[in-house]
């Protein structure tokens, strides 16, 4: 009996990532419908400071994700901008990884033209720069220094959507949707010393780290994983990816407590035995 | 010889170090243009850093092909998927996207690199469950309190959790949502604040090492 | 009498004629005394500070307009517009030694690039203020020249410079009274581990993996991992077994490359040393992870270190070590990542023991005293930290305000 026991400790990983494959798949081929119930304390106040902005304040967004972390981080991107474009904002758009210039692409090709926005007037894109902290440091004093032009190669300074935008004191707000310490950057280079508001997005796992900077309001709201995204949406009332990505995060989390349930459970009997 | 590779290196160290240190003190345009001027340079250092690291790249690939050493196959790939982004960048000047049309470069980042990335981040939710699985077995009774902590942390964090939580504990009156905001306000916070305040100091440390040239492993022997 | 009579009436006529013209049109405005307008100290010269005096009418039903010109006449710009009994000293946030924060008067820092665009500092401008009551301009001050400047001392950082000054001190004198023995260090059993895994690499004669993370050279960590490279490179050299050290950057990359055939240089193995032990493989985060996965996977080392700056990658790297039965030695001071590598590796160095290896491995008598300077900075924190709590809740408490705001002041960073 208690060699048959262990023997679920030594168990081919490789089963339990079939389960989880499982667990992830059906409810993405057939949706079950599970409610999001609650919203974070963070995520109502990073849709809370966006939606606190005046019609025509500028919004600098900085989408520093690649493909690698999308399926969390996309939706948080495409119900802020929707947002954003619902309140009448103005956004620019800057990058620091270079994978995510197509993600870039993909939201634009598609969301502007659901709220009539038109590119230079209501947004614009810059190009990717290498070097985030560097180019942070420079665009406080002066903007058009470092993105003279947009993504394509024309000038911006005259563009409508920047007009009064000279450097960080012109804009409302700052948010960075990141997987990288990019967001740790904007609170410390360009948060704290010019005193902008940094609002952030995050994955799941590296959510927890940003507590202390919430606490100290340095981060003005924090939206974390799908299940951020999927809040925002809520909050933002245009459910998108992460609403429908819900059912597989809930079954997944309950696939986890069942495997540590388990070992307990046969650990305890062992030591019983 | 020494003075050109020892001492000259270390006072450039010393002195655009103690520079950009002072820079933090003196708000004088001055220091501002310096500041901006370093932070230029570096860019441009990085940019041929990187063509450094491909010929580093293509040139070990290379020797694996020639010397057929083992999985020389897969350092094809390595110039494969070079040529699959490059060709079409070089083609379309870099755009995804020419009037509302996806490029050859758009496609190869939306079909391919996409996927790829996609991959190798969704492989990391697979290792965290079967991690899961191993370590939260208590153990001791520092393993129990992590037990209990992940156990509500994991419950509360999604919708079915939580309407569990309520069906079973409801009648405590208290939500899981606060548990989990009092775990990561407080005792989560508390530790992340003690670890990085060490980090700061350790970093402030480390630099003085650096600029004053105590610690000049780096510049390579005499 | 009737002279008299037409007397007084004309008096009265000709005094009260203005009065009485006014009171039918608009009263004319009043002055705003004690208005002034300097350069805003410890800037760059971007912006001016105007000050008046807070007044009897200052109320919430009216506010105040400032208004700036660039111009010898008129050109007068809107600056902001804000009720009449916010803005005062107290608003303006500048520690005490730097800055009177008293309620007496008002306050506003005006930003010049705000205002007026892309202007240099020393550009003679004005400004003036006036006090609106009801949509009507009840009082306003006389226009001030002023001209910005470009400050040479953040004076509002004397704080944090007087702390910098004293751990130089504290480390200068670590490091020239620096001992060859006496000087504990805590055991370090990941670093203790070193000379197990190394070998264990020789006698199966399998490489070793160095992997640095995917930190830049600006990273602290990826720093002390180039350190503790240089010792277990120097070991590996000793022991004549291979190793090997994939990067994420490229510039990390050329460092490595010296500080390995340095080690080699020193353990006088300078014959074993080869350039590709360092080698690029990307800067894309997953795609280095995926290849460092895939090397592992085919060349089954005998141990893996993996130190330095992590992320998502950590656990992607660390599972796959563990199932090719590698001994692993992790360190990173990214907390987020240090659960994956506790389950997955043998040995992990948490945040400042990462930091801390250079010097247990090197034994160097003045990397080992500069570790003193660190453990004195953990105590200032930690007495700041129990004092400042004790004083602050006390000061609130007997609300001694000017002491409080002095002990907060002290210690906030500006």
């Amino acid at each position: 009996m208690k060699e048959t026991l262990q023997k679920f400790f030594k168990m081919d990983r490789r089963w339990i990532f079939l389960v989880l494959a499982v667990v992830l798949f059906v409810p993405i081929m057939r949706p079950l419908g599970l409610p999001n119930k609650t919203i974070s304390r963070d995520a109502r106040n990073a849709f809370d400071y966006v939606d606190a902005l005046k019609p025509g304040a500028f919004l600098l967004l900085s989408l520093d994700y690649d493909p690698s972390t999308r399926p969390e981080l996309h939706p948080q991107a495409v119900a802020v901008i929707r947002h954003a474009f619902k309140k009448n904002l103005r956004i620019g758009v800057v990058t620091y990884i270079a994978g995510s210039t197509g993600l870039i692409e993909q939201i634009f090709e598609t969301v502007p033209k659901d709220y009539g926005k038109v590119y230079g007037t209501d947004y614009v894109i810059f190009p990717y720069m290498a070097n985030a902290a560097a180019v942070m440091t420079q665009m406080s004093s002066d903007f058009y220094g470092i993105y003279d032009k947009e993504r394509n190669g024309k000038p911006v300074r005259d563009m409508p959507v920047m007009q009064g935008i000279k450097n960080y004191r012109d804009m409302a707000l700052v948010v960075n949707i990141t997987g990288t310490s990019i967001l740790d950057w904007w609170v410390a280079f360009v948060g704290d010393k010019y005193n902008v508001p940094v609002v952030g997005g995050c994955t799941a796992i590296s959510q927890p780290g940003y507590g202390p900077y919430l606490q100290t309001k340095q981060l003005k709201g924090l939206i974390g994983g799908m299940k951020g995204a999927a809040e925002y949406e809520s909050l933002v009332k245009e459910p998108g990816k992460g609403t429908s990505g819900i059912d597989a995060l809930n079954l997944a989390h309950l696939l986890v407590l069942a495997l540590i349930l388990t070992s307990n459970i046969i650990l305890l009997i062992i030591k019983h035995l | 010889m020494k003075f050109i590779k020892k001492q000259i290196p270390l006072a450039i160290v010393m002195v655009t170090g103690l520079l950009m240190v002072a820079s933090y003190y003196i708000p004088h345009k001055y220091s501002v243009d310096y500041v901006e001027l370093m932070n230029k340079w570096e860019n441009i250092v990085s940019a041929f850093a990187f063509l450094l690291g491909l010929v580093s790249l293509f040139y070990s690939h290379y020797g694996k092909i020639k010397r057929k050493a083992d999985g020389w196959g897969y350092s094809l790939f390595v110039y494969i998927g070079f040529l699959a982004m490059v060709v079409p960048a070089m083609m379309t000047d870099g755009r995804q996207m020419v009037d509302g049309q996806v490029t050859s470069l758009g496609w190869s980042f939306r079909y391919i690199y996409n996927a790829l990335s996609s991959t190798m981040f969704a492989v990391l939710a697979f290792y965290i469950v079967s991690t899961a699985y191993r370590s939260f077995r208590i153990k001791s009774r520092q393993a129990f309190v992590l037990f209990v902590a992940a156990f509500v942390l994991i419950l509360g964090k999604v919708p079915l959790g939580q309407m569990i939580w309520d069906s079973l504990l409801g009648w405590t009156g208290q939500g899981v949502a606060d548990i989990i905001e009092w775990i990561m306000q407080v005792p989560a916070v508390a530790g992340k604040r003690g670890i990085m305040i060490g980090i700061a100091i350790g970093a402030i440390v480390t630099s003085l090492k650096i600029i004053f040239g105590i610690e000049k492993q780096y510049m390579g022997k005499d | 009498m009737t002279k008299n009579k037409i007397k007084a009436l004309i008096i009265l006529l000709l005094t009260a004629g203005p009065v009485l013209a006014v009171a039918g049109g608009k009263a004319a405005p009043g002055t705003i005394d004690g208005f002034t307008a300097v350069d805003m100290p410890y800037d760059a010269g971007a912006s001016v500070l105007l000050k008046w005096p807070v007044g009897p009418s200052d109320s919430a039903d009216a506010s105040y307009v400032v208004y700036g010109s660039s111009l010898a006449e008129g050109g007068w710009r809107k600056g902001e517009e804000f009720v009449a009994t916010a803005k005062t000293c107290k608003d303006i946030n500048l520690p005490f030694w730097a800055w009177d924060s008293g309620e007496a008067q008002h306050a506003l820092k005006v930003e010049l690039n705000t205002l007026f665009g892309d202007i240099p500092p020393g550009t003679p401008l004005k400004f003036k203020a006036q006090l609106l009551r009801k949509g009507s301009v009840e009082a306003e001050s006389p226009a001030v020249d002023a001209a910005s400047k470009s400050n040479w001392f953040r004076l509002d950082r004397l704080n944090n410079l007087l702390f910098l000054l004293v751990m130089i001190v504290i480390f200068f004198w670590a490091v020239s009274h620096a001992k060859r023995k006496g000087l504990f260090i805590r055991r370090i059993a990941g670093l203790d581990a070193i000379d197990e895994a190394i070998g264990r690499a020789t006698e199966m004669g399998k490489p070793i993996f160095y992997v640095p993370g995917i930190g830049t050279m600006s990273s602290i960590s990826t720093i002390a991992s180039a350190f503790i490279l240089g010792e277990v490179s120097k070991k590996v050299a000793q022991y004549d077994s291979d190793i090997k050290i994939p990067h994420y950057d490229p510039i990390v990359m050329t460092v490595c490359k010296e500080i390995v055939k340095q080690s080699y240089l020193e353990a006088g193995r300078p014959d074993s040393y080869r350039e590709d032990m360092n080698f690029f493989v990307s800067a894309d985060q997953f795609s280095y992870a995926a290849s460092v996965d895939g090397m592992i996977s085919r060349e089954k080392p005998a141990a893996c270190f993996f130190m330095g700056y992590f992320m998502a990658e950590s656990l992607l790297l660390a599972e796959v070590g563990a199932a090719s039965g590698a001994i692993q030695i992790a360190g990173t001071d990214i907390e987020s990542q240090l659960p994956f590598f506790f389950t997955a590796c043998d040995y992990t160095l948490i945040g400042e023991e990462l930091y801390a290896a250079g010097a247990y491995l090197s034994k160097e008598p003045m990397l080992v005293s500069a570790l003193k300077v660190q453990d004195f900075g953990k105590l200032v924190v930690m007495a700041s930290v129990s004092l400042g709590i004790v004083l602050v809740s006390l000061g609130t408490k007997l609300h001694w305000d000017f002491f409080v705001r002095v002990i907060l002041n002290l210690f906030k960073a500006y």
